[in-house]
């Protein structure tokens, strides 16, 4: 670690490539902020103070329960989150986690309202089936992008589109409850086991799917750092040419890329469902966690630890959100369009990267950061 | 930077002041399913209903959204309205029923209303389950329908839950009864009788509904929630008629005839006026049907050409008299029709329940 | 008597670079005025701030002693200053004559005055010897050809004033003797020009005056036929330059790659653009390819390396067949390559440094352990490189790629392909764009190869490289090879009469 000082500061500032990339996150997020804050002032000034301090300590609202709370909210994004940002490394705008996740919910929903005989290794082994049938999914773009030169951009939204019907096929065919017409639950033993199982008095939903999402961070990046299979990967991804030139075989890394960013979908699609009360439904609509897993990989800067961060940010304001319907009578919608305008500042990111730039250029004094 | 210090500074003003007022109660609490008030069905129903009630006793409320569909963010949002004051906790829904099971036992001070469902474990002594007699509902609808003149009928089911099954069930019975009262032949067959899969709005539906009205069908029946307004506007296109469901919707569009409704506003009154009488009806299931006002008709028949509110009236007294046993699956309707000596019946079991 | 142009002391400032610092040009009536310098001198930001492609931040410009301000490429039309730029700006599916009225069309009631611009394109091309046919399609006819037509686009819009930017990297030998008497006939005519370059022969042969600059700075203008070609490059370099490369005969081996009858199809177009190639490269020697570019060697090399398949004929590697092996066996089993774009292939720019110098070696046991990079090992690596080469960066083997200089980024990969010890080397415009340091380190470095007993193989098409380094010499022409030669028994005339097709010889390997 660089020792911290204000001069050691200003040359990161002004020599790290990572700190305008990471200002301009910051910045999206303040602007969301700011414009969900000027959308409360319009509804009602008296209540817009009170609702952005919501929408910022909700995390803390309720002790250990809303923390609790505020992580399982951010499992599934940080999971789809990682997805996207683990096939964008290798070059690969992977648009289809939604049809994954869906594929993979599907398959860790059979297996834990089916395979009962696994005993205390049921939920895991849902989860692991997630991860397979949203790895198949994944890989069929994959395979056409490398095979058939088939954009993967529109191989995904289309498959995101099949796997959601075929989902409802299947749950109609093999794991229908008449009665309310959504898939059947899952087997207790399927449920991730929860924090409450082990403190009693924890009031949270949280699971085991944190600790999931936790290992996915770890590998991932390690995969993507340390690795010589990561190195390949973003080989391809900053430029395919030169990988080619150098002997990588590009057609294995991109399907491998998009496999592995399948699976992990996946297993977002097992976290989220096999949760008690969280039923499949046979609803002809995509799920969203997917398209906001775009949104997190973008502000977390497409690494498992930004993303990390980002989905916890997103938990957090989910947390607010919930909360904002006690302490103000302000809709939670106001958390749909903070999370849209951080969406579209992250977008803007590479405006701010060179704006930030200029701005530190101007202001950081040049006797403040030396020569090396 | 003296501009942005001073932004800070004024924020940290408004946020300190802000955090030092308190925060209201509410003493009657509803909670959302997946949708919102302003779903034009269900949770709108239930919610004027209390708004209306609370107005008029002068009651404070609020509702309340949980953050997912799971067992664990309804009991959340239940006690984060706890949390808030609420003393009666309201939950429109069948995807409550766990949820509404394990808050009635953790908070026994409290009460709660559930709406369509019984609660898991069984109806505590601080909740009343309020379910409706939907098949008695599309009856008059039915009914209404094929008096008014209408021949060729369709209908068109969110998804086959129990509810909506009972609402389609009933519709059938009543339009062929009608018929057969008229001694007319009416055409209802089973490929007009679908259920779309979903209770969400979309063009989809809208041109289905088209081809339908195009193909010559007079009216459709749309106890599909949201997925009824397409229908209307199929049916403004089409210069026909729809059925509306659970509330009144002929304020959505000209194109709705009437609506088999289920009265929860009255339901909600019941709940809430036991409540706050000291009454409750803790731990009792109540079915509202004909006999005790829960289901209806608006009573604005100036759309119809040929029924009243005399016609309506006769039906409405027999129906809760139990004249007419009205059928809820299609068991039931199959005995209904032979022992009303009725013929016709093209849609069959499968259609119905698939 | 009035200057044309003469500009005064342009500053040009870009972010964190400055391009032109306080530099001065005077231009004559009639004259060839040189501006020499190396790459990234400032010689093309002083020009497009005269054609008003940038505003300059400081100094001023005058025409015939007027001073102006030229804010596009407009205003510098109608000031009669005109500019063919070293790529040149055509439409491939349009004639010569319609390329030349492009933008400056006569028209009579919505309608082309065809005929009328026909005619003065002819006047003007019989005026000024500019030969060629206003009714070929750009596509058909020879680059040289093209140049005549940028010319006369020039002249079309009556510009006296003309700039020429680079004019004769693209042109055979032939055909610079042929440009350079165009550009005598023009100022004959009264036009005053501007040549861009840094070849100090063609200033020599034709410039009246040149002004250098270096680093930005102007350095100087001096009268051509004052001051020796040594003390030109001084000027330009900022040292004493030795323009002599030691080499000693080559003590060719064992045959190492073999090439019988190789060809290789274009992607597109499904045609072949390397017809039936056949030669033999032997350790101990440096073989060159000449050509002029886009003759089909930048396609056989890929056939060499494997980026294209080889669609007939075989390729042997140490006698064995390599036709159908991948890149990477190729790669693992003696190929070195150090590719023609080193930004598209040669280099992930987005990768550091030392990421960059194991772009083929990242799965060598040398550097991971079971997958995982011994990081230790790759830093050192990348620092032996960088030392031995003289790769300067700002952060060392932390520096990304991207922000390298080209020379820098050339050295880099000439290092990294040259510490894989591989024993055949294929190097293919290696000194492209380079400044005059970094030509003679990689000529220098090349030769220390063949002494060392390495094969290369050297595609260039600067034939003064080709002269210099070859041991043998073979011309591509069109997808073929065309001639076979002895560097000591030709010259440059010779090469171009092949390079342009218009002699061909078989060529035995």
């Amino acid at each position: 670690m660089k020792k911290w000082s204000m001069q050691g500061f200003f040359k990161w500032l002004n020599n790290s490539e990572s700190s305008t990339k990471v200002i301009s996150s910051i910045i999206a997020i303040l602007g969301g902020l700011l414009v969900g804050f000027l959308v409360m002032l319009a509804i009602d000034p008296s209540k817009a103070g009170i609702g952005l301090w919501t929408i910022l300590t909700g995390t803390f609202r309720d002790g250990t329960r809303s923390f609790g709370q505020t992580i399982h909210y951010s499992v599934p994004i940080i999971l789809t989150g990682i997805s996207v940002a683990f096939a964008f490394r290798t070059g690969l705008f992977n648009i289809g986690a939604t049809g994954q996740l869906t594929m993979g919910a599907f398959a860790a929903v059979y297996v834990g309202i089916n395979w009962t005989f696994l005993g205390p290794l049921h939920w895991i082994v849902a989860v692991i089936a997630g991860a397979l049938v949203g790895a198949l999914w994944g890989s069929i773009p994959g395979l056409l992008k490398a095979y058939r030169n088939v954009n993967e951009v529109v191989a995904s939204i289309m498959l995101n589109y099949i796997g959601s019907f075929l989902s409802i096929l299947l749950i109609k065919t093999y794991i229908y409850n008449q009665e309310l017409a959504r898939a059947l639950s899952p087997a207790a033993s399927a449920y991730l086991p929860r924090l409450s199982q082990l403190i009693t008095t924890h009031r949270s939903s949280l699971n085991f799917g944190f600790i999931i999402a936790l290992i996915v961070v770890a590998v991932t990046h390690i995969i993507l750092n340390k690795t010589t299979f990561g190195y390949q990967l973003k080989s391809v991804g900053f430029n395919r040419d030169a990988s080619r030139y150098a002997g990588i075989n590009e057609k294995r890394n991109i399907i491998l890329a998009m496999t592995i960013s399948g699976a992990i979908a996946g297993i977002a699609g097992a976290t989220m469902y096999l949760v008690p009360g969280r039923l499949m439904t046979i609803e002809s609509s995509l799920l969203q966690e997917g398209f906001t897993g775009i949104a997190i990989s973008l502000l977390g800067l497409s690494s498992p630890i930004g993303v990390l961060f980002a989905g916890l940010f997103y938990g957090a304001l989910e947390m607010g959100g919930f909360y904002l319907q006690v302490t103000t009578r302000f809709v939670p919608q106001i958390i749909e369009i903070i999370i849209a305008v951080i969406i579209y500042f992250s977008a803007l990111a590479l405006f701010f990267q060179k704006y930030v730039q200029f701005v530190i250029n101007k202001v950081v004094p040049e006797s403040e950061v030396g020569h090396e | 930077m003296k501009k942005f210090m001073m932004l800070f500074v004024a924020l940290s003003i408004v946020f300190t002041l802000a955090a030092c007022g308190g925060a209201d109660t509410f003493e009657i609490a509803m909670i959302t399913d997946y949708g919102d008030i302003d779903d034009e069905s269900f949770n709108q129903g239930t919610w004027e209903g209390i708004v209306e009630w609370a107005e008029a006793n002068d009651k404070t409320y609020a509702y309340y959204r949980p953050s997912e569909v799971s067992d664990a963010a309804y009991l959340e949002s239940i006690e984060l309205a706890i949390s808030a004051g609420a003393r009666i906790v309201i939950t429109p829904g069948f995807l409550f029923s766990a949820a509404v099971g394990e808050a009635q036992t953790l908070h026994p001070d409290v009460s709660f209303v559930l709406i369509d469902a019984v609660p898991n474990g069984g109806v505590g002594e601080n909740t009343v389950s309020v379910l409706f007699a939907e098949h008695e509902s599309g009856f008059l609808a039915g009914y209404a329908a094929v008096r008014n003149g209408a021949r060729r009928l369709g209908f068109m089911g969110g998804i086959a839950v129990p509810a909506v099954v009972r609402f389609g069930v009933g519709y059938i019975a009543g339009a062929y009864y009608a018929a057969d009262e008229l001694g007319v032949n009416i055409s209802f067959p089973a490929n007009r009788y679908v259920y779309l899969g979903t209770f969400g709005p979309s063009d989809e539906v809208r041109t289905r509904a088209l081809s339908w009205y195009q193909d010559g069908s007079d009216i459709i029946f749309a106890a599909a929630g949201g997925a009824g307004t397409s229908v209307m506007s199929a049916a403004e296109a089409a210069n026909k008629f729809m059925v509306g469901v659970d509330v009144d919707q002929s304020y959505l569009s000209t194109s709705v005839l009437t609506s088999a409704m289920k009265d929860l506003g009255s339901a909600v009154a019941t709940a809430l006026d036991g409540f706050f009488g000291d009454s409750f009806p803790g731990g009792q299931t109540l079915t509202l049907g004909a006999n005790n006002n829960g289901v209806a008709l608006p009573n604005d028949f100036s759309r119809f050409v040929d029924f009243t509110t005399v016609d309506y009236n006769t039906l409405y007294s027999r129906v809760a008299s139990g004249a007419i046993d009205v059928p809820a699956s299609h068991a039931e309707l199959v005995s209904f029709f032979s022992a009303q000596g009725l013929t016709g019946l093209d849609i069959g079991a499968s259609d119905i329940q698939p | 008597m009035i200057p044309v142009i003469e500009m005064r002391n342009i500053t040009k400032t870009f972010p964190g670079i400055k391009a032109n610092d306080n530099v001065s040009l005077e231009l004559r009536p009639g004259e060839i005025h040189a501006l020499l310098g190396e790459n990234g001198a400032g010689k093309s930001t002083l020009m497009s701030v005269l054609f008003g492609l940038y505003p300059l931040d400081e100094g001023s410009i005058l025409v015939h002693g007027e001073e102006v301000e030229i804010k596009n490429p407009n205003d510098a039309n109608k000031l009669g200053i005109g500019m063919v730029h070293q790529h040149f700006k055509l439409l491939d599916n349009f004639s010569v004559l319609e390329n030349i009225i492009l933008g400056f069309e006569d028209t009579h009631r919505g309608f082309l005055k065809y005929d009328e611009a026909h005619q003065k394109v002819i006047a003007l091309s019989e005026k000024y010897k500019l030969k060629v046919d206003p009714d070929a399609l750009i596509r058909n006819i020879s680059v040289g050809q093209q140049q005549r037509v940028e010319i006369l686009k020039m002249l079309y819009r009556d510009a006296d004033i003309l700039i020429f930017d680079e004019p004769t990297a693209v042109l055979t030998p032939q055909e610079i003797d042929e440009l350079l008497n165009i550009m005598r006939n023009l100022t004959e005519e009264g036009k005053s020009i501007i040549l861009i370059t840094h070849k100090l022969k063609e200033i020599r042969m034709i410039a009246d005056r040149c002004t250098i600059l270096r680093k930005g700075k102007g350095i100087g203008t001096v009268t051509v036929k004052d001051v020796t070609n040594e003390k030109l490059a001084e000027m330009m370099v900022g040292r004493k330059v030795i323009f002599n490369v030691d080499k000693g005969p080559s003590k060719p081996k064992e045959i190492v790659l073999e090439a019988e009858g190789l060809t290789v199809f274009d992607s597109l177009t499904r045609q072949s653009v390397v017809k039936d190639v056949s030669f033999k490269l032997r350790e101990g020697e440096i073989l060159t390819i000449a050509g002029i570019e886009g003759n089909g060697q930048t396609e056989l090399v890929y056939g060499l390396t494997g980026l294209k398949p080889i669609a007939s004929g075989k390729l042997l590697l140490h006698g064995e067949d390599a036709t159908t092996w991948s890149i990477k066996k190729r790669n693992e089993e003696g190929i070195a390559h150090i590719p023609e774009d080193r930004q598209k292939y040669g280099l992930v720019l987005d990768f550091s440094l030392e990421n960059n110098m194991i772009l083929q070696q990242y799965n060598d046991s040398r550097f991971h352990h079971r997958g995982f990079f011994k990081f230790d090992a790759i830093r050192d690596y990348a620092e032996r490189i960088i030392e031995k080469y003289d790769v300067r960066s700002g952060k060392g083997p932390l520096t990304y790629a991207r922000s390298m200089s080209g020379g820098n980024q050339q050295k880099a990969i000439l290092g990294r392909e040259i510490e894989r010890q591989t024993n055949i080397v294929i190097a293919v415009q290696p000194t492209r764009g380079l400044d005059v340091g970094a030509i003679e380190f990689i000529h220098n470095t090349l030769i220390k190869l063949r002494d060392e007993g390495k094969a290369v193989l050297l595609i260039s098409l600067e034939l003064d490289e080709v002269m210099t380094l070859s041991d043998r010499i073979l011309v591509m022409y069109e997808g073929e090879l065309v001639g076979a030669f002895d560097p000591k028994k030709t010259d440059e005339y010779e090469l171009g009469l092949y390079m342009s097709g218009s002699k061909k010889t078989e060529v035995l390997s």
